[in-house]
């Protein structure tokens, strides 16, 4: 049986929430913050295996520093192969390789369709965000994505101003109507309450999980559409003393991770 | 042939306003030293392009020098959204640029038809979202969304990109162009490829008999290649594996400065207009920042297993 810290922040137990949903063996695409120590947790832990890619063409990098971005100096020395975004984004990703993707948004709605490109009118943009980059390929091609958010009525949102990235689009059946590959998707919605679900047939995420501190209530409160919750809806575990090891011992012994408590992870 | 010229004689010479740019770099071997010198002598109405921009694409769309951008992504990486890319689209700041936006699966795939000498390319990715409802200058051209004569499915078209001029900056290059990466590639072999012709900045002018060794590295033949530039120290802010680090310290000067468009134009004088070129822009950061700085971005030592290619 797995002991419980419980002194952490919630950064931490979302980075471990990440971790959980990474099997061994399988090949991840990361960005940089809760992506990248989410799969190093996991890596550490239950899925040694598990192999890490960045898009500007790095596989199993073996950073001695936390990478600041997916381009970052330190990816290079000790990776397996470096090539650049064709290699990654054509020849793995859309061919198919590519087992988890993350992706984090300014804004995300009920099928997980994510906004990273602007807020308000396209045309007379109120904050021009910065674009697709690898999110839209990754949510697109990735055979499940995990998403990062924060949980209030601004971020999760009921229509998005812009659909930069595909979850479910908008609805059944419309991810194979675009001839987007079969059995992929959105697979949780990782949030600083809860952890959300993708329901098979509806496509819509559904309250799974809601992290110690948090209840369904709130949770069904500051999600603006009308949320589903499961039937065993539980707790989130908190993280285990060997993840936090892990983390704060190994990934991250500078805390950096800290920085997304100021960015409203609490 | 040596086409070896400094970097004002390059720009002058073989980029002119109105061109079509393709420039390389993914944090990696961004040309700094390229854009200042583009921004220093006034080129205007760029189109530009490359997957994944940062503060070099942010800094010329502020300095005035572009109209189009064929975009996928822009922002300032750790320290956020570019401000003046913001202040360009928000307000019209210098002035408001075109847009034309991928991702970074099509944009790549696109110049690597164009190296290729395809006229399209079909990419899985932007179906189903926005990105195919905003059209820009590209028009109906931006995209075709057609049956696969092969199997019926729904089959996304990219148009291939052959941009007039690509700049890109390398670790090393012979006097005629032969030009030679290791690191992170981003999507540099492609775009330069594309491109009708390709301006190399280095950090070492090395001899043909130095390529001759690991000519596996050479992502760029001579052939392509109309100017050499030997600028070391030339991706700076950016890296260069096995020269320099990534300078996050000026990342924030540069974000704290464009925050305003006062303090951006102010920030161009001091690093751009009134620096001569690469090597003055060195002397300048070590007289302001301290040769403590430059010295702790210099890379350590630490060589590979040499190849043999012989037989």
């Amino acid at each position: 049986m797995a002991t419980h810290a419980n002194d952490y922040i919630k950064p931490e137990l979302m980075a471990c929430c990440g971790a959980r949903e990474i099997k061994d063996n399988d090949l991840v695409i990361v960005g940089t913050g809760f992506p990248a120590m989410s799969a190093n947790i996991a890596k550490y832990t239950h899925a040694p295996n598990a192999i890490m890619m960045q898009e500007s063409g790095v596989i199993d990098a073996q950073p001695k520093r936390i990478a600041l971005s997916v381009g970052d100096p330190c990816l290079n020395p000790g990776a397996a192969m470096i090539g650049g975004l064709v290699e990654i984004m054509g020849m793995f990703l859309q061919a198919g390789m590519v087992d988890v993707g993350f992706l984090s948004g300014s804004q995300v709605d009920k099928y997980g369709n994510i906004n990273t490109t602007v807020i308000g009118d396209y045309d007379h943009p109120k904050s021009r965000l910065p674009g697709s980059g690898g999110a839209n390929p990754i949510g697109s091609l990735a055979k499940k994505t995990l998403i990062i958010a924060l949980h209030d009525k601004r971020r999760l949102a009921k229509k998005l101003d812009f659909v930069t990235t595909p979850g479910y689009i908008d609805g059944p059946g419309a991810r194979e109507k675009w001839g987007l590959p079969p059995n992929t998707g959105p697979q949780a919605l990782i949030t600083n309450k809860a952890v959300l679900r993708f329901d098979k047939d509806a496509c819509e995420a559904y309250l799974a999980s809601y992290h110690p501190g948090s209840s369904v209530k709130e949770i069904v409160d500051a999600t603006p559409w009308e949320l589903k919750v499961a039937d065993d809806v539980h707790e989130t575990q908190p993280p285990t003393s060997n993840e936090l090891r892990v983390l704060r011992e190994i990934l991250d012994p500078g805390r950096l991770i800290s920085i997304y408590e100021k960015k409203g992870y609490v | 042939m040596n086409k070896v010229m400094t970097a004002k004689e390059a720009i002058s010479k073989h980029v002119k306003s109105g061109d079509f740019l393709f420039i390389g770099g993914y944090i990696c071997r961004s040309p700094f030293s390229a854009i200042h010198e583009i921004i220093r002598q006034g080129i205007k109405d760029l189109t530009i392009t490359r997957s994944n921009a940062a503060d070099d694409f942010d800094m010329l769309i502020g300095a005035g020098c572009v109209k189009r951008f064929i975009a996928t992504f822009l922002s300032l990486g750790l320290y956020g959204l570019g401000r003046c890319y913001r202040r360009s689209l928000e307000k019209g700041i210098p002035h408001k640029i075109e847009v034309e936006e991928y991702s970074n699966l099509s944009l790549p795939m696109m110049l690597l038809a164009g190296a290729m000498g395809m006229p399209f390319v079909p990419v899985k990715d932007m179906v189903g979202t926005d990105l195919l409802n905003v059209k820009s200058f590209m028009g109906e051209n931006k995209y075709k969304m057609i049956d696969s004569p092969f199997d019926g499915k729904p089959t996304l078209l990219v148009p291939s990109l052959n941009p007039d001029v690509g700049i890109i900056h390398v670790q090393q290059a012979d006097e005629s162009g032969n030009a030679q990466i290791w690191g992170i590639g981003g999507d540099c072999q492609y775009g330069a490829n594309a491109s009708k012709k390709v301006i190399i900045f280095c950090e070492r002018i090395v001899t043909r008999e130095t390529i001759g060794k690991d000519p596996s590295r050479t992502i760029v033949p001579a052939p392509k290649v109309v100017a050499v530039v030997e600028d070391p120290f030339g991706a700076h802010p950016g890296y260069t594996p096995g020269f320099y680090d990534t300078d996050f310290s000026y990342g924030y000067l540069y974000q704290q400065a464009s925050n305003t468009e006062q303090g951006f134009k102010e920030f161009l004088k001091e690093w751009v207009y009134d620096i001569e070129d690469r090597s003055a822009y060195t002397k300048h950061y070590i007289e302001k920042l301290g040769y403590e700085a430059f010295k702790k971005l210099q890379a350590d030592f630490d060589y590979g297993y040499p190849v043999s290619y012989a037989y």
